[in-house]
């Protein structure tokens, strides 16, 4: 069994601090849902475990097996047995999906993967994950459409075979039949030494893959622990309750479109 | 036998300037410098071409009409040396050539092409510029005849202080004539890299198109890169374009092949990789792709 242990972990991006003391201890074999708003931290927690530059951590620690996460270097972590799906994955023209594949395939291992034997394992997980067999030709992610860059996610998943997966809303931009594969890709690798932290706002993902334990993520805080009821509670009631915690959600910054009278208006005195 | 060699039924090795190794077919016959192709089944020959210390040297082909050669040269000049090719395709010709410079030089080194394509002559370049030396280069294409067409693709790595200077010249001098470059370049350790690229078409030339797209990647602070791009047209009815960027690997990039478990130089390396890659695609040989892949392993080495 592994361990994964945050504590006391403040983030700030740029000037902003928007992790202000997270605890969590996730073991393998656990499946662990953080949920809450948008714009409250979630996906900065999972980047900052990877170890994202944008994010600075300015306080804290996280420790996987009592050894220091912060004080490795990206690819240290991922070689750990750290992984993150991520929400967005970088597109990358050039370089083609087998390629990048096999090469992360063999940052594992001491001698490199036959081709035979790369071959067997992609066309196996390709199948199993019901993707299209054309995107191990094309360039990584370059055109993908929502979906396929998540089962993308998905595949390299089950490829690196971590100890941790972190995924953020690996979920969105899935249909109900993409969300199935999914699903069932996460859940057959469900054992002692795999563990998973997901983030998602929808309670049809927990229900597929149900979490055995629950966090809420407000205002860059854990404000509440609990098992899969608080899922339900938050499918029902929204975040309006996390108030009376005492806690002030961040409110997520709307991005205003710039438009030509916004420049071109003339200002008056009376404004 | 030289080490470049290759596993290419023709060949010919020439070292400053004289030939010293040669299997070739009864369609090519040398004359001095100047070659002069008329098989009449299209060819692949290997072309090796080694020149010391301050030896200067010039070859000519001739690929005569409607004949069509795949050239794969290799290319080893040391300091201070200087090699010419004039080429001259014929009407109909066909002409695809993989150029690899395995240069190892301390002192600047000179490499001029001059092509000339006459009517409906076809021809499509490869250069791999991945050598170790500084160097000056200028490709030169001329379209004379009506319905000429050139691609032309460099990759270039320059490193370890080098200096790299290229330009890359098509002058559409028929009209429909089609000119194409694609230079891509890498600037690592304090390399110098400059690539000028220039597309002309005068006057009465309709119906041309001539398009360029100019890239270069820049891994340190300390690297110096300047992609440039000219077109100088002086008619109405053509079709141009041009691109040209110089930029750092993107860090988002970089953040998701890491966190896949790829060191720095690994991730580079295959965006590298990816970026230089289709050179070598022009020719459909294995051992010259191997190669290749091999020198572009070079790409994000420390220091030496």
């Amino acid at each position: 069994m592994s361990t994964l242990v945050i504590k006391d972990l403040h983030v700030k991006v740029g000037e902003k601090e928007i992790l202000k003391g997270i605890d969590l201890t996730m073991n393998t074999g656990e499946v662990h849902a953080i949920m809450g708003p948008n714009g409250n931290g979630k996906s900065t927690l999972l980047s900052s475990i990877m170890g994202h530059p944008k994010y600075e951590v300015t306080q804290g620690s996280i420790t996987l097996d009592g050894e220091d996460v912060l004080a490795m270097s990206v690819d240290e972590r991922a070689r750990k047995g750290i992984f993150l799906g991520m929400q967005y994955p970088a597109e990358i023209p050039g370089v083609t999906n087998s390629d990048f594949l096999k090469s992360v395939m063999n940052t594992r291992r001491e001698k490199p993967l036959s081709l035979f034997q790369f071959i067997k394992t992609l066309d196996k997980n390709i199948q199993a994950l019901e993707m299209d067999e054309n995107l191990a030709h094309r360039y990584l992610n370059e055109g993908f459409s929502g979906g396929e860059k998540k089962r993308n996610e998905i595949l390299q998943m089950k490829l690196l075979e971590p100890k941790f997966a972190l995924l953020d809303e690996i979920d969105s931009g899935l249909d109900v039949d993409a969300l199935r594969v999914v699903s069932e890709a996460i859940n057959s690798m469900r054992n002692d030494s795999f563990g998973v932290v997901m983030v998602s706002h929808y309670e049809r993902m927990f229900e597929l893959v149900p979490p055995t334990h629950v966090h809420v993520l407000v205002g860059g805080q854990i404000v509440m622990n609990g098992g899969y009821e608080l899922v339900e509670k938050i499918d029902q009631e929204g975040y309006d309750w996390v108030k009376e915690l005492g806690v002030e959600a961040f409110k997520a910054e709307k991005k205003k479109p710039i438009l030509l009278e916004s420049c071109a208006r003339k200002v008056t005195e009376h404004e | 036998m030289s080490k470049y060699q290759i596993d290419c039924q023709y060949y010919i090795v020439f070292q400053n300037g004289e030939i010293v190794e040669s299997s070739i077919d009864d369609g090519i016959v040398i004359n001095d410098q100047k070659i002069i192709f008329s098989n009449s089944n299209p060819i692949q020959i290997h072309m090796i071409y080694l020149l010391d210390e301050n030896q200067s040297m010039t070859v000519e082909y001739i690929v005569n009409e409607r004949v069509q050669v795949d050239l794969i040269e290799t290319r080893q000049l040391r300091d201070n040396a200087q090699f010419n090719r004039i080429i001259e395709l014929k009407e109909d010709s066909v002409f695809n050539m993989f150029n690899e410079n395995c240069s190892d030089n301390d002192e600047n080194i000179d490499f001029n092409d001059h092509y000339t394509l006459s009517s409906n002559a076809r021809c499509i370049c490869g250069y791999a510029e991945l050598s170790d030396g500084s160097l000056s280069s200028s490709v030169h294409y001329d379209l004379i005849g009506e319905g000429a067409d050139v691609k032309m693709r460099m990759a270039a790595l320059s490193k370890n202080q080098e200096k790299k200077a290229f330009e890359v010249t098509i002058q559409h001098l028929s009209p429909h004539t089609f000119g194409q470059m694609d230079n891509y370049g890498v600037t690592q350790d304090q390399g110098v890299l400059t690539i000028d690229g220039i597309g002309t078409i005068t006057k009465g030339q309709y119906g041309s198109e001539t398009h360029q797209n100019n890239k270069i990647i820049v891994f340190d602070e300390k690297c110096v890169a300047q992609a440039n791009p000219y077109l100088y047209i002086d008619e109405y009815d053509v079709k141009a374009s041009h691109a040209a960027a110089v930029g750092k690997v993107d860090e988002e990039h970089l953040f998701y092949l890491q966190s896949r478990g790829l060191n720095k130089k690994q991730a580079m390396r295959l965006i590298t990789y990816g970026y230089l890659k289709p050179v070598s695609e022009i020719i459909d040989n294995e051992l010259v792709q191997k190669r290749f892949e091999e020198t572009l392993s070079k790409v994000g080495d420390e220091r030496a």
